[in-house]
């Protein structure tokens, strides 16, 4: 099954995004002043050449539908302005939502009509379908718009409001953490479920896109707050498994190395020293393995960086210097190689007696000199760097 | 291709944007104050800050107070109050010299309603934290002149747990996250390096190590990535650059090279810059190409503050400027 497929069958057909022009609008996935761009094309979408003639065409084409957009928002905003929390209402935000995902107000609308219109007056087990139907909803629009933050936090809005049962106590108020704390199995059947459907989307969504940082982030967050009862228990280990299959599927996927320092990090604190040791060995295997496969990829030097530390062991630290000086004679022209092996010969000479660390300090300027030739873009920093293994 | 900055023609292009009124235009309008802060910033890059009408401009903004939801700014007249909006028409007023007409205490009153315990800041009341309203609400709470609430009553331990937030956003390779946990990321990068620079706290940061990491976005084309591993594109002309310069490793990159990637994308036509040479242009892509150029020096530009995202003249006249390095400026000749 392709990741599409696999999505795809997450969807009911009647959930799918409709509107064809929803493909050619996307939003930027990062500003800080404010997130989107203001355009109606898709990053990376090659200009064509539009006459002043074609585009007052495509404009009067585009009237209708204009006029049509322009006044279901003008409908959704009065009903907002009146206060209307009714299921109409709600019916019309996914119309509008549908041809405008990134509609935030709309999106805040939408969540208050649920809590102040319709949970009030619903069962739990109503909630639960009002809430599923919203996950459908947006995992439809993810497919197209998997970059757009509003989405994603109204997703997580969702399961943080699917309520207890179903059970005897199943009235208890939604998003109650009571269920935590009495850890009865029965009373997460819902929340379970709504979290198993989670971690399948996210596998999809990051089959379809490895580096999806949303993706990613919202992963961190299912994870980090699935129910108590929730089976099978997720430990770090699987995590790491997971980071894994991510990373042997694709050495370059930054993001899954990312992660594997994180899960690393707590995981390491927790043993002890002899098993840190044989862990971080097993490590350096796994990126040695990279690394040889292709010198120039980011990642797994980045890795290899974060393995080695500030204070590494002389001897772990001696034996990845020798391992990188082998590579960089089959790979005498990778910048990240050279850098490497700079910045350990660096490291390595401040703990090395001071002839050996005179020799370190030499052979780091060197290969520094010969990046500042075959990396010119760079060349500032070599320079800057060379100068601080002088002091 | 040329090899220069056709400024008229982006001028224009800047002044037209409100005037084709297409479907894409109504599918935009919850980023209409943010636009304008784009277009305005790109303006005074240009030294053309005139080109738009101020008091129209004024007025536009106070017709996005949302008195009812937030008592903050949304981003278009009717739209919910929000961070992001906010900043926005902070920065236009203060731009405009126009900061008087802002009731600052209750935008103050909203801003501090956002800090979790954790020192996590929130976008509006419904919750989600990023690091980057983390930075707005430093340079809201700065361009007000108002830093001081955070050293006050109830929040006098605000500063420190936005500070130990930002600094858990960091990661191994010197840059920084959506939040802590999350991988660094070019933009994510510059705004708590940004933040950190406000807080006067970069003491926090490795400059050699996030330096090194900044330069290897460069990619050959001269373009810039947000991440390892990933496609360049115009605006971390802007992320990795200005981080760059606040952390003073500017020099670290080609130059020459970010240059013609930035004009390059030029639209020669119908003006405005995108992500990459060829592509469909926006006011976005287009502020932060200029503001890319005019960080590194292009002649004929007027500076612009790698910690606000400003034109450095109004963050003089507001005696709030901080240390960074910008390259010097090349003679038009
Ligand atoms: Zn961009």
């Amino acid at each position: 099954m392709t990741p599409a497929d696999a999505l795809g069958a997450l969807l009911g057909d009647d959930e799918r995004a409709s509107g064809s022009e929803l493909d050619i609008f996307s939003v930027h996935n990062f500003e800080p002043g404010s997130v989107y761009r203001t355009k109606a094309r898709m990053h990376g979408v090659k200009r064509t050449r539009v006459t002043p003639q074609a585009a007052e065409a495509k404009r009067l084409k585009d009237q209708a539908k204009i006029e049509a957009y322009v006044a279901l928002q003008t409908e959704v905003m009065q009903r907002k302005q009146a206060k209307e929390y009714t299921p109409e209402a709600l019916k019309r935000t996914s119309d509008l939502l549908d041809l405008n995902p990134e509609y935030y107000t709309v999106w805040n609308y939408r969540r208050h009509i649920l809590l102040r219109g319709l949970f009030p007056s619903c069962a739990p087990a109503e909630i639960v379908n009002l809430l599923a139907a919203d996950l459908r909803l947006t995992t439809a629009y993810l497919q197209i718009h998997p970059k757009v933050y509003w989405i994603w936090n109204h997703r997580m809005w969702c399961l943080e409001n699917v309520p207890l049962g179903p059970g005897p106590d199943a009235s208890d108020e939604p998003g109650s953490s009571a269920a935590a704390t009495t850890g009865k199995e029965g009373r997460e059947g819902w929340r379970n479920e709504f979290w198993k459907t989670e971690l399948r989307m996210l596998e999809a969504m990051l089959d379809a896109d490895p580096r999806n940082f949303h993706a990613w982030g919202y992963r961190r967050y299912v994870v980090r707050s699935l129910p108590a009862s929730f089976t099978p228990k997720r430990t770090p280990q699987d995590e790491l498994r997971y980071t894994q299959k991510k990373i042997e599927a694709n050495f370059s996927n930054f993001s899954a190395w990312h992660l594997r320092t994180k899960l690393l990090g707590g995981l390491w604190e927790e043993m002890d020293p002899g098993e840190v040791k044989a862990a971080k060995d097993a490590e350096f295997e796994l990126v040695t393995q990279a690394l040889w496969t292709d010198p120039n990829d980011q990642s797994g030097w980045l890795y290899h960086r974060w393995l080695i530390g500030a204070a590494p062991p002389e001897d772990v630290l001696r034996r990845e210097v020798k391992n990188i000086r082998e590579l960089h004679e089959t790979e005498p022209d990778s910048n990240w190689c050279m850098n490497a092996l700079a910045h350990h010969c660096t490291l390595l000479s401040t703990m090395a007696a001071s002839d050996e660390g005179e020799k370190l300090r030499l052979e780091a300027r060197g290969l520094y000199e010969r990046l500042e030739v075959v990396d010119a873009d760079r060349k500032e920093r070599y320079r800057d760097m060379a100068q601080r293994t002088l002091s | 291709m040329s090899k220069i900055l056709d400024i008229p023609l982006h001028v224009s292009y800047i002044q037209n944007l409100d005037k084709k009124k297409d479907f894409g235009y109504h599918l935009t309008e919850h980023l209409r104050l943010n636009g304008v802060y784009w277009g305005l910033t790109a303006l005074f890059i240009m030294s053309r800050e005139d080109a738009l009408d101020r008091a129209e401009m004024i007025h536009y903004v106070k017709r996005c107070w949302d008195e009812e939801a937030a008592g903050t700014f949304g981003a278009h007249p009717g739209h919910d109050g929000h961070i992001l909006a906010t900043l926005s028409a902070i920065q236009i007023m203060a731009m405009q010299d126009a900061l008087d007409e802002v009731d600052t205490d209750r935008v103050v009153q909203f801003l501090l309603s956002l800090i979790r315990p954790d020192g996590a800041v929130a976008g509006d009341s419904f919750g989600e934290t990023d690091t980057r309203f983390s930075y707005i609400l430093i340079q809201c709470l700065t361009l007000l002149g108002r830093m001081d609430v955070l050293d006050r009553d109830i929040h006098r331990l605000a500063r420190e747990a936005i500070l130990e937030n930002i600094r858990g956003s960091m990661n191994f390779d010197g840059g920084f996250g959506t939040e802590p946990g999350a991988e660094s990321h070019g933009g994510q990068v510059w705004v708590c390096v940004a933040a950190l620079a406000l807080l006067d706290r970069l003491d926090v940061v490795d400059r050699d190590l996030l330096g090194a990491w900044l330069s290897e976005r460069q990619l050959p084309n001269g373009g810039l990535n947000g991440r390892p591993e990933k496609l360049e594109d115009v605006c971390y002309s802007w992320w990795d650059v200005a981080a760059l310069s606040i952390l003073g490793r500017l020099h670290w990159i080609n130059r020459d090279k970010l240059i013609a990637f930035i004009i390059g994308a030029q639209d020669l036509e119908g003006g405005g810059i995108a992500d990459r040479p060829g592509d469909w242009v926006d006011v976005f892509h287009t502020v932060f190409g200029l503001a890319g150029l005019s960080l590194v020096g292009y002649p004929g530009l007027e500076d612009i503050d790698p910690l606000y995202c400003m034109p450095a003249k109004v963050i003089r006249r507001m005696g709030i400027e901080k240390g960074y390095t910008a390259l010097s400026r090349m003679s038009s000749t």
